[in-house]
């Protein structure tokens, strides 16, 4: 309990909640604007919290993080064009509910679902996590070094449509961790000769130099584009209907429960953020709907869903992140990063190492929520004013304030090199169709994966280490399915083995299971291999039944 | 004999970046301390790299990937390549000289003459452009320089031109 109100006294000052505020607002305005990630935004605020102590720049982030998220509604509804992935499934119901006058009530619904997703993501981030965190006590370098090797698996997950392109970009992004002296001997590595790349290549400029840099040159690069302003649209003036809003979204709490839940169980899941929860939770409400031919025409379930489920995922992620130390996206990737940086070292045990950081992450993230609440009629001004400048002058100004900042990190000039350089390697990748998330995780998870290897093999040079240990065979099993993953979601209603792909999974996870210690974890084994060879029988039903579409084999 | 395709080339490129980095990482010092060598990490990725490689290489010869911004706007060859990619090319380039040139110009100055070089590529150079971009830029960068060298403490790199970082 000391550790709440120690990291209650850290964020609720001030100083910490004006920074939040500051954060909720850039957000809100990054996620409505079409083409600013929340990716982009939260690696652009890294350089202002270099000056910050660890608590006050993981705050402003998660700041930033959860105002993207509800920032995507407002050019979702008032001009149909999503301001993120993670609300492309608000504009379904939002935007025609907007063009049928109702712009001020599909905003609130849309703001109040938000809030709601987040705070009950939220509760359960603090509920959660603390107990998650307490498996991490029984970990050793094996189980670590396993552990850090599934999340690195979950590059193929984050391919996309190409997976070996995933892959490739992956292992560059371990290979550019390497490059320069290394932590453990101190010995220079891949430098030939040059005094530069023995420094090696800092975080933050690789990260806003593949990120941000490369994205910018893709705003412009059409020029008729880049002289375009950034929403082709008219005056906006709307005022947000809250308390009608809110009254709505709290009848109808079975979908937004529903749909919180859909968005944490998301986020825990690596790989799996809110632009697929999102869409799950418009399904699931639509199929729940006792008037589903409404959907798509202006309803209100069909915005309360999407909204409530991809603030939800934000929780949901931030468990996964706290609780095992590895990231699920590139957003908490960067904000693992960001604690490198400040010189914490994210781990399963990180909670119990360091509980007052962890709970002034949780507390922040509740506090986020209502900043994000309280500022959405200020960001919807701002937006219109935004909407209104051009690409161009936008982009040329970032890009300036990216060097800048990157300056800041180390102040060396070398970085703004660097900037430059993976600015140029990842507009390259981007036009050669190699996806960006993989290398960034590989950029944050290579150094972290070889500590724990240099441990493991410190420790014992015997390698049965790795299939000795109950949480190091429980990882590298799931590492084995997490690397199909990807020809998993290429094949799934087109061929019969994926039937099978969720129940053998299940089963080859019991053996770690009953290798474990205690009643209760071989219990769930018991359960988990009678729910593995039910499923097993209902997936041999299913195949059973599976006819391929034209054309495909099964 | 048919021509490479971009994927092809790419993946042999990659093949010949793994040779090098293999044959790099066989010179890495040995310490003679710790077990776990300072070579060993590098050379697994390497490793799976080059594996990888070699599959995109061969998936490359039966699959021509259709992935990527080919731009259907874009002429063939290499006038094509530099008008698709004009605005991408001209702003690296500008980022290169005000690098280059920051120990002179400091980041002030100099980051004032970025933004108003790439303002003026990207947007156009008639008289009221350039009078618009030159307040864009001396208000924006002087807001940055007054918040990282004031608010945030940094010092930036300073001009050889009028001292002033």
């Amino acid at each position: 309990m000391e550790h709440i109100f120690a990291a209650l006294a850290e964020i609720a000052t001030v100083h910490t909640l004006l920074l939040m505020s500051a954060g909720a607002i850039a957000g809100l305005l990054a996620g409505a604007i079409p083409g600013f990630t929340i990716a982009m935004a939260v690696v652009l605020t890294l350089p202002f919290t270099f000056s910050m102590t660890a608590s006050q720049g993981i705050a402003t982030m998660i700041g930033v993080f959860v105002g993207g998220l509800s920032g995507g509604l407002m050019s979702g509804i008032l001009i149909g064009i999503p301001g993120t992935p993670s609300s492309v499934a608000t504009t379904f119901d939002g935007f025609p509910m907007a063009r049928q006058g109702r712009p001020g009530l599909a905003l609130g619904l849309g703001v109040w679902s938000s809030f709601f997703g987040g705070t009950i993501s939220a509760i359960c981030l603090i509920a959660i996590a603390p107990q998650l965190a307490r498996i991490g006590l029984e970990f050793q370098p094996w189980d670590y070094f396993a552990l850090v090797f599934f999340a690195l698996t979950i590059t193929a997950s984050l391919a996309g449509k190409n997976l070996i392109k995933g892959l490739i970009s992956g292992a560059l992004g371990l290979l550019i961790a390497t490059v320069g002296e290394e932590d453990i001997n101190g010995v220079s590595r891949f430098d030939f000769g040059s005094d530069y790349l023995q420094e090696g290549f800092a975080f933050l400029p690789v990260l806003i130099g593949l990120f941000a840099f490369s994205q910018l040159m893709g705003d412009i690069r059409n020029p008729a584009e880049a002289r375009r302003s950034l929403v082709q649209t008219g005056d906006i003036d709307i005022r947000i209907e809250h308390m009608k809003a809110a009254k709505i979204v709290l009848s109808r709490w079975t979908n937004l429960v529903r749909s919180s839940i859909i968005g944490i169980f998301t986020g825990i899941l690596p790989a799996a953020g809110s632009s697929i929860s999102n869409i799950l939770a418009y399904d699931q409400a639509k199929k729940a709907s006792a008037t589903p031919e409404k959907f798509g025409t202006g309803t209100e379930d069909g915005i309360i869903a999407p909204e409530a489920s991809n603030n939800a995922t934000a929780g949901g992620s931030l468990i996964t992140m706290m609780a095992l130390g590895i990231p699920g996206d590139i957003v908490t990737a960067v904000m693992l990063g960001a604690l490198l940086i400040h010189d914490v070292v994210p781990s399963p045990s990180f909670i119990t190492e360091a509980p007052v950081l962890a709970y002034s992450i949780f507390i922040a993230f509740f506090f986020a929520n209502f900043l994000v609440l309280f500022f959405q009629s200020v960001a919807l001004k701002l937006f219109v004013l935004v909407t209104k400048v051009k690409m161009y002058v936008l982009a040329g100004i970032i890009l300036a304030y990216c060097g800048i900042g990157v300056f800041a990190l180390n102040n060396i000039v070398n970085d703004m090199w660097t900037l430059l350089i993976f600015g140029v390697v990842g507009y390259a990748m981007r036009n050669l169709g190699f996806p960006l998330a993989p290398m960034i995780l590989g950029v944050v998870l290579g150094p972290i994966a070889e500590r724990w290897l240099a441990r493991a093999v410190a420790l014992s040079t015997d390698m049965t280490n790795f299939i000795t240990h109950p949480w190091s065979v429980f990882f590298l099993t799931l590492s084995l399915f997490s690397m199909g993953f990807g020809i998993y979601q290429r094949d799934r209603g087109k061929k019969v083995w994926p039937f099978y792909y969720t129940p053998l999974m299940v089963l080859a996870l019991t053996p770690a299971m009953f290798m474990m210690e205690g009643f209760i974890r071989p219990g769930i084994g018991i359960v988990m291999v009678a729910g593995g060879l039910y499923a097993l029988y209902r997936a041999h039903q299913k195949a059973a039944e599976f006819k391929p579409a034209a054309g495909e084999s099964a | 004999m048919r021509a490479l395709n971009r994927d092809t080339l790419i993946a042999i490129l990659l093949l010949l970046f793994c040779g090098l980095l293999a044959w790099s990482s066989l010179h890495i010092r040995l310490p003679g301390y710790g077990t776990l060598k300072p070579s060993t990490w590098p050379q697994i990725i390497v490793a799976v790299l080059t594996l990888f490689s070699a599959i995109y290489f061969v998936q490359s010869l039966s699959y021509p990937s259709a992935d990527g911004d080919k731009g259907d706007d874009r002429k063939p060859g290499l006038g094509g390549f530099l008008e698709y990619f004009r605005n991408p090319i001209i702003c690296f380039a500008i980022y290169f000289v005000f690098l280059a040139t920051l120990p002179w110009a400091g980041a002030l100055i100099g980051g004032i003459l970025l933004v108003f070089a790439l303002l003026t590529v990207l947007g156009g150079w008639t008289p009221r452009d350039l009078v618009r971009h030159a307040i864009y830029a001396t208000v924006s960068m002087g807001f940055m320089w007054t918040l990282f060298t004031f608010g945030l403490r940094v010092i930036l790199p300073e001009g050889e031109i009028f001292s002033i970082r």
